[in-house]
């Protein structure tokens, strides 16, 4: 086997190799479940780091199971490998900090094994390039991602987000699985390069039909609009998980699908309209519901959409490697801003922020990293997310000057939020008792990605060498440049303009009692956004329906074998006439 | 009008299958049951000794009806022995009782 292959065997089997041994170890004592988490996921994360040197455009065929199925193959693309180190090393990091956090829990096996099984799913599903093993991919990450909201199995909270969860993504599957047969049907293989690097193989009526499917599927994966309501449901999750499921990992699983067929796509009616939209009406209406959401978890998960919004407007906009840059970002930041809130609910033993306050003398370090990432968040120069998110704005008033007007706003929502949260928790009057600062393993957690946070956007060069045309992606048209260059085109007019209203936004929040009549103004507003724009009443609606009608059809249930029989006949009467009349 | 074997023996074929299909909607008892299921197997046996002679491979179409007979075998065995066990737990063979599924 060749170096690329044995590298992604590791990177994809350790994890999967580790739940399978977290699980039969089970529940014996704590530490040995700790330990052998530890050691798989960081192993992972070697073995990722090392298929960063191994990228390349070729497969590489594991195992060929012929016929429909297709070649088990794996392409390490800069795409790809670049998803694949965000899950195992994130992964790792949460790993880590769950050492410290579930600490005296029970059922950990059962909790490590399906973060691990998480991490290898996500690893296949970003490397592998057959259609249809990336619908299982896809599928495994969401069937852990529910099992995990589900953890603690007997809050019926949890459980119910976790199933919300669940069907929410589950629609998203279905279209994935369509396209994977069409493409079957098309070119009679399962190898998604061919479609990008020709389009037309499939019938033209056709591929709108799975362009606009891969956007419900990404949208359903990525909480955009009109599914955001599944992901600050799933917050129940232990708080590592949400950090590395619900904010890194699995919610960027959208993102990379669009881009990933942005080459096949780009050029269907429409469709980058209806991204892009899809994106700047997420980004916005998340930023609103952050501003005014108390629930600390909830905040962060609102703020999670609202950038996974920013990302799905740039690849609307044709900005791939904008979208790649502040995914890459934001997953820095936005796992740190979870696992330093998760160190502030393990101490306070709340989430609710009203209930926080002047926690930052109590929790020194927990402070600096919050504010590390929040300055992140907000956009304040010089960290990651400044340079990231800039560069999507811009790359979005290349494409429609009118969205980009909105999309600063948003960027200024952002700022106001971010300040929010962190004075609400940190600052003021305390309300509540913390027992300590952060334990040890999560400081060894948390540390790495606030130094991340503060210098990923010196990466710019790499990563734009490593996403580029000559190297790995021939099919996405993105230029290598270096680092200098791509920092020197964010520093424009457009770009002070956005600092300026980043600067209003966290101005707003200090200056909210002089601003009582724009609130008064605004109230209308705060109130729809606090009753999350009526989208949870069209869920309720939704699942009352269904409900009812199941009650309402439990009728042709007798259950007595004689009605079964009725209905077997009765149904292969219909096969038979079928067949007689030859259709 | 001529009558030919192989139409008797398609007859009997479908006849075996339509008995043990009005015995499954009619009976109610779980023995009965399980006979009707050997009936209706019987007929799909005989049309597959049928099928091979009539194509000519008549040797196939009896190697299927032996793995026919093994696999009902074992159906007719397994269905028996939850029919033993419903009469113990239930105190009664009908398969109306057995509608605990439904609320």
């Amino acid at each position: 086997m060749s170096t690329p292959a044995i590298l992604i065997l590791l990177t994809l089997g350790l994890p999967w190799l580790g739940a399978v041994v977290v699980w039969a170890v089970g529940d014996r004592t704590e530490k040995i479940s700790h330990t052998l988490a530890v050691i798989f996921a960081v192993l992972a994360a070697v073995a990722g780091l090392g298929l960063l040197l191994q990228t390349g455009p070729e497969s590489v065929q594991l195992a060929d199971l012929g016929g429909v199925f297709g070649p088990i193959s794996f392409t390490p693309d800069g795409l790809g490998v670049f998803l694949a180190v965000v899950a195992t090393f994130i992964g790792s990091l949460a790993v880590i900090f769950s050492v410290n956090y579930m600490h005296g829990e029970k059922q950990l096996s059962r909790y490590y094994a399906y973060m691990l099984f998480f991490i290898g799913a996500m690893v296949g599903l970003v490397l592998t390039s057959n259609m249809l093993l990336m619908f299982f991919f896809w599928e495994i990450t969401a069937l852990c991602s529910y099992a995990l909201i589900s953890f603690n199995s007997d809050d019926p909270k949890a459980v119910a987000g976790g199933v919300k969860a669940l069907i929410m993504t589950q629609i998203g599957g279905i279209g994935l699985l369509l396209g994977a047969l069409a493409l079957y049907i098309y070119t009679g293989q399962m190898d998604f390069n061919v479609l990008l690097a020709n389009p037309d193989v499939v019938h033209v009526k056709l591929l709108p039909v799975m362009a606009y499917g891969f956007l419900v599927a990404a949208a359903a994966k990525s909480a955009q609009f009109p599914f955001q309501t599944w992901l600050p449901d799933a917050m129940e999750a232990p708080t590592p998980i949400s950090a590395l499921i619900h904010a890194a990992t699995m919610v960027n699983a959208g993102v990379y699908l669009l881009a990933r067929f942005y080459p096949a796509f780009h050029e269907v009616p429409g469709w980058t309209l209806a991204v892009m939209l899809v994106g700047l009406v997420t980004a916005l209406l998340a930023a609103l519901m952050a501003a005014v959401a108390n629930d600390l978890k909830r905040v962060l998960a609102y703020s999670t959409v609202s950038q996974l919004g920013y990302m799905v407007y740039a690849v609307g906009s044709g900005g791939i490697f904008a979208s790649q840059f502040h995914l890459l970002s934001h997953s820095v930041f936005k796992a740190l801003l979870f696992l330093a809130a998760g160190a502030v609910i393990h101490a306070v033993g709340t989430r609710n922020m009203r209930q926080m306050g002047g926690l930052g003398k109590q929790m020194p370090f927990t402070r600096v990293v919050f504010i590390i990432g929040a300055l992140a968040l907000a956009g304040i120069p010089v960290l990651n997310g400044f340079w990231s998110k800039e560069l999507i704005l811009e790359v979005g008033l290349k494409f429609a000057p009118w969205s980009y007007v909105l999309m600063v706003i948003g960027a200024g929502l952002t700022a106001f939020y971010t300040y929010r949260m962190v004075s609400m928790v940190f600052y003021g009057e305390s309300h509540s008792h913390a027992h300590g600062d952060a334990g040890l393993a999560m400081k060894i957690a948390l540390a790495p990605l606030a130094l991340g946070a503060l210098t990923t956007w010196l990466l710019a060069g790499p990563f734009a060498k490593l996403l580029s045309t000559e190297t790995t992606l021939p099919y996405h048209g993105i230029e290598a440049a270096s680092t200098f260059h791509i920092l020197e085109e964010v520093i424009s007019l457009p770009t002070l303009i956005a600092l300026v209203v980043v600067v209003l936004g966290l101005l707003g929040w200090v200056f909210r009692s002089k601003l009582s009549g724009l609130g008064r103004a605004l109230r209308g507003l705060g109130w729809a956004a606090d009753n999350s724009f009526g989208f949870e009443a069209i869920n309720r609606g939704i699942v009352r329906g269904i409900s009812s009608a199941a009650e309402g059809l439990r009728v042709t249930q007798t259950g007595l074998l004689n009605w079964n029989v009725v209905g077997i006949v009765a149904g292969l009467l219909i096969v038979i006439a079928i067949i007689a009349l030859g259709a | 009008m001529n009558i030919y074997i192989p139409h008797i023996i398609l007859g009997v074929a479908f006849l075996l299958l339509g008995v043990g299909v009005y015995a499954l909607l009619a009976t109610r008892n779980l023995i009965k049951v399980i006979v009707a299921l050997q009936i209706m197997v019987k007929g799909a046996m005989l049309a597959l000794v049928l099928a091979g002679r009539e194509t000519s491979q008549p040797g196939l179409g009896q190697t299927l009806a032996l793995t026919v007979i093994v696999a009902d075998t074992i159906v007719a065995v397994i269905g028996l022995t939850l029919a033993v066990q419903i009469r113990r737990r239930f105190g009664s063979l009908d398969v109306k009782d057995l509608t605990r599924l439904k609320r």
